[in-house]
Order: C-alpha cells, then sequence, then structure tokens
C-alpha cells in the first residue's frame, strides 16, 4: 500500500518560463484563458450530459424529470462543493500562474544561449 | 480523439479527464486547420503591403517579419491562443495523474527483468534543462516531487499524444518507426548489434527498436529519473528489452567504440551551443568504426522564405523551446566535422512522414524530420 504521504502529493501546476504578453492590456491575455478553459469546460459538461442521458435511455433508469425535482444530500452537497471549487481554480489558473512564477526561483532565461 | 492503446503504466482516465483531453485536442486540431492559416492572408493582404509602404522594399529575413507580424491583431489572437491550447495540454492530464501517483509507483517498482533501469542521483541536470520548463510541462522531466516519482513520464505520455494531435500514433512511438524506416531504407542488409538513443525520455523511440530488432541491444538515456522510471516501467510492459540508465548525453560512461547506432530524436534543439557539439563529439567516440550516426531534429531556416521562417519558430518564443532559435542557423556538418567525422562520410538526409496520421491537419503537408547522418 502506499504511504500516506504519497497520497497527498500535489503535483506542480505552472510551468516556470517567461509567459509572453499578447495583448497591449494584460488583462485581456487572462480574459482570453479564462474564455478559453469555459469552452473545455462546457464541453466537458455537456459530453458528461450526453453521456447520462445515453445510459437513461439504454439503461430505463429513471425519468428526466427526476432531475428536475431532485433533493441534494449533505454528502452530495459536499462533493459539488468540492468539485465548484476545483473549476473555479481551473478557469481561473491564469490568475495563479502569475502568483505561481512570481514564486518560483530564476527568472527562466535560458543562461546557456550566450556562451 | 481516438485513445493511446493502453498498456500498465498509461494513466486511466475517468469521465471527465477523457473529455476534457479530447476537448484540447480538438481545440489544437481547430486552430491549426482553421485558425493558423489565416496568418497568410493577414501577412499578404495587411502586413506586407503596410510594410512595403513604410520601407519600400519587402521584408528580407524571418526576423524582419517577426518584428511586424507580433504586431498583428489576427496574428496576436491566433498565438494566444496557441500558448493557450499548450497550457490546455499539461492541465487535462495531469488529474488523472495525480490522482493515480501511488498506484502508477508501485507498478513502476516491480516491472517486468528484459531491460533494466540504472540511475545516477549525484547528476547534474543541465542549466538547458532547467531554466524553463520545456515544452511547457510544470516541473519538466527531470524534477522528482516525491521518491520514486514517475508524474512526469506518465503526463509525457498522454501530453505529447495530444500534443501532436494523435500525430505520434497509438503507440506514441512515430519517431521511432521513422528513424527505423529511415534506417532500414539505407542499409536494408545491416544487422547492428548495440544501439543508443540520446535523450530518450520516456523511450517511445527506442522501445519501438527494441520492439523490432529483439537480438539487438537498445540502451536509451535521459537526463530525467521520472521519465526514466516510468519509460523503464512502460517498456517492459510493452515486453520490449530496453537498458534505460540517467545520463547526460554530452558525457556518458560507456566504453569508447561500444555502439553500432547512436542516435536521437528532437533532442539537439533542447541542448546548447555548447551541449550540442559535446553530444556529437561524444557520439562519435561511442561508435564503432563503421557505426552510424543519426540525430533527427526539426527543420532548420535554410531555404525557407522569410513568413514560414518566421511562422515555422512559434515554438522557440511561445513553448520554451529557446536553443531552437539558435540550432536554426547552424551548420550540422561542421558540427559532424568537428566531432571528428570525415567529410565522405557526413550525409545530411530527411525522412518523414507517418508522423501525421489522417486525424491530424497536417497529414498532407509532406512535413520532413532532417536527420544529421554521419558514419564513423
Amino acid at each position: 500500500m502506499p504511504k500516506d504521504d504519497q497520497k497527498k502529493i500535489k503535483l506542480p501546476r505552472t510551468a516556470k518560463g517567461k509567459k509572453p504578453q499578447y495583448f497591449a492590456d494584460p488583462t485581456v491575455d487572462k480574459l482570453l484563458s479564462m474564455v478559453l478553459t469555459l469552452m473545455g469546460e462546457l464541453s466537458v459538461t455537456r459530453d458528461r450530459l450526453d453521456t447520462v442521458e445515453r445510459l437513461i435511455e439504454s439503461n430505463g433508469l429513471f425519468k428526466v424529470d427526476d432531475i428536475e425535482h431532485y433533493e441534494i444530500p449533505d454528502d452530495v452537497n459536499a462533493v459539488r462543493t468540492e468539485r465548484r471549487s476545483a473549476y473555479i481554480a481551473r478557469v481561473l489558473k491564469t490568475v495563479q500562474d502569475e502568483l505561481d512564477s512570481l514564486q518560483q526561483k530564476g527568472d527562466g532565461k535560458n543562461t546557456e544561449l550566450e556562451d | 480523439m481516438i485513445p493511446l492503446s493502453d498498456h500498465s503504466m498509461l494513466a486511466k482516465r475517468v469521465h471527465d479527464e477523457e473529455s476534457r483531453q479530447s476537448f484540447v485536442n480538438d481545440f489544437r486540431v481547430h486552430l491549426a486547420s482553421q485558425v493558423f492559416p489565416g496568418n497568410f492572408p493577414t501577412y499578404y493582404n495587411r502586413v506586407l503591403p503596410q510594410f512595403i509602404k513604410d520601407k519600400g522594399r519587402e521584408p528580407e529575413t524571418r526576423h524582419e517579419v517577426r518584428r511586424v507580424m507580433t504586431h498583428d491583431p489576427y496574428y496576436s489572437f491566433w498565438s494566444a491562443m496557441q500558448r493557450n491550447s499548450q497550457e490546455m495540454i499539461w492541465d487535462s492530464v495531469i488529474d488523472s495523474v495525480e490522482r493515480q501517483l501511488p498506484e502508477l509507483i508501485e507498478k513502476s517498482r516491480k516491472p517486468g527483468n528484459k531491460g533494466s533501469l540504472t540511475l545516477d542521483p549525484d547528476l547534474e541536470t543541465p542549466k538547458y534543462h532547467v531554466a524553463a520548463d520545456i515544452h511547457l510541462q510544470p516541473g519538466a522531466y527531470h524534477s522528482d516531487q516525491i521518491d520514486d516519482d514517475v508524474a512526469a513520464g506518465a503526463m509525457y505520455d498522454w501530453g505529447t499524444y495530444i500534443y501532436s494531435m494523435g500525430g505520434l500514433g497509438t503507440g506514441n512511438n512515430a519517431l521511432g518507426q521513422i528513424t527505423y524506416g529511415f534506417f532500414k531504407n539505407e542499409f536494408p542488409d545491416a544487422k547492428p548489434k548495440r544501439i543508443l538513443d540520446m535523450g530518450c525520455t520516456i523511450g517511445g523511440s527506442i522501445t519501438y527498436w527494441a520492439q523490432q530488432m529483439p537480438d539487438a541491444e537498445c540502451h536509451g538515456l535521459d537526463v530525467g529519473a521520472p521519465v526514466l522510471r516510468y519509460g523503464h516501467a512502460r517498456a517492459e510492459a510493452l515486453g520490449a528489452a530496453v537498458h534505460f540508465s540517467q545520463q547526460n548525453a554530452e558525457h556518458t560512461n560507456f566504453e569508447d567504440e561500444s555502439f553500432d547506432i547512436v542516435m536521437s530524436h528532437i533532442l539537439l534543439h533542447e541542448t546548447s551551443r555548447t551541449a550540442i557539439q559535446n553530444v556529437f563529439n561524444e557520439s562519435y567516440r561511442l561508435l564503432k568504426p563503421g557505426g552510424v550516426m543519426m540525430h533527427m531534429d526539426l527543420p532548420q531556416a535554410h531555404g525557407q522564405p522569410p513568413l514560414e521562417g518566421f511562422l515555422f519558430e512559434w515554438e522557440i518564443y511561445n513553448n520554451n523551446e529557446h536553443f531552437f532559435a539558435q540550432l536554426r542557423d547552424m551548420d550540422m556538418p561542421e558540427l559532424c566535422r568537428k566531432a571528428g567525422f570525415k567529410d565522405e562520410n557526413i550525409l545530411p538526409k530527411s525522412a518523414g512522414s507517418f508522423w501525421m496520421e489522417d486525424q491530424t491537419p497536417y497529414a498532407d503537408d509532406g512535413f520532413e524530420f532532417p536527420i544529421t547522418m554521419a558514419i564513423k
């Protein structure tokens, strides 16, 4: 069995190196990153919904109307809260990237290029 | 997206992880096939006429094109989206790797015994590798986040496949297929006994060679421990005998004249001006008389028109491929000469391109990789 400390590993999420600025106002760079992430997440959600609809149809498990009147149990609520939090972090990753880069050692330049 | 062929080390993806990766793949296909081509009319209809108006002539170099194109709104927006898509690749693969990491490490600790893995914890990672995370893979290829880490390798397996939009093939070995096909074509009767792949990362290419030539002793070296651990376990899972070792291609511990083939697959542009000569010198030292050096890398600037030359260099400035800027203009035969190869045995070639299979937008563009080949 893996050790406890291995279960808590968090891999780095921001690549070291200077990130180019593409627009005159760096805020536009961040907004674009967020829009593209939202595009991706909406696509993921649509795929998931499609999977659910297909499973409903093939298994006859419940009626689509049941979804409208679903009462959220506490444990489900907790899972959704955690997922929403991760979702928000993913869309706002571009903001976190800036912070991570400030905290990384070195300036991200390849100093051997001058040799 | 057609998934990679499964093997026991491949990180498994739950529903949303698969969907997120497929989105990034499809987004990149859209950028490559629908948005990138717009840079040509943008240049010819807008940027070039303005340049001629200002200077009374056309741009003479790719550097002149860069200075004007990078301010064009169409180019900038494509470029920004392309950069984001690269970051999104890693973001889409990291969750499944992070979630399964303890299990992947456990599996890698008991691989088969066809090949071997030799790590050197004291090996200094070269500056050109630590300065910035190559290809924007967070943590790069050499960083251990935990004991016996394999995360960088597990991320690399899915990440490079999505980067290539499936072009590396479902076995993630198209580059090895290219060099193997090239070698068989150049030397149909050769029976190499000992083969070395420098900068092998997870061994996609050398593992393919080992599968094709089970009687040859196949070695792969890299500076990154986590990619080697993963590559070793991956090769064993695929039933291939490959000997992986953590070494710098500039100076290895192998004996003089001990290999029939010394090769690399898109390694050179990740090094430095000093290192690349060292790699060629080391290749010469390691080859037996009559042995073949084959370093496959990305196209150089010679002969590319200024616009194409500029567009080809996007990854230098946007994907942490810094040394590629210099490699573009380097004299590869001269590196061979300095390493000791005789003029008549230096044979620059090129090979391609089943790198791009029919699911990619590049399928028909005839892309070829130059191969710096020399015979000792």
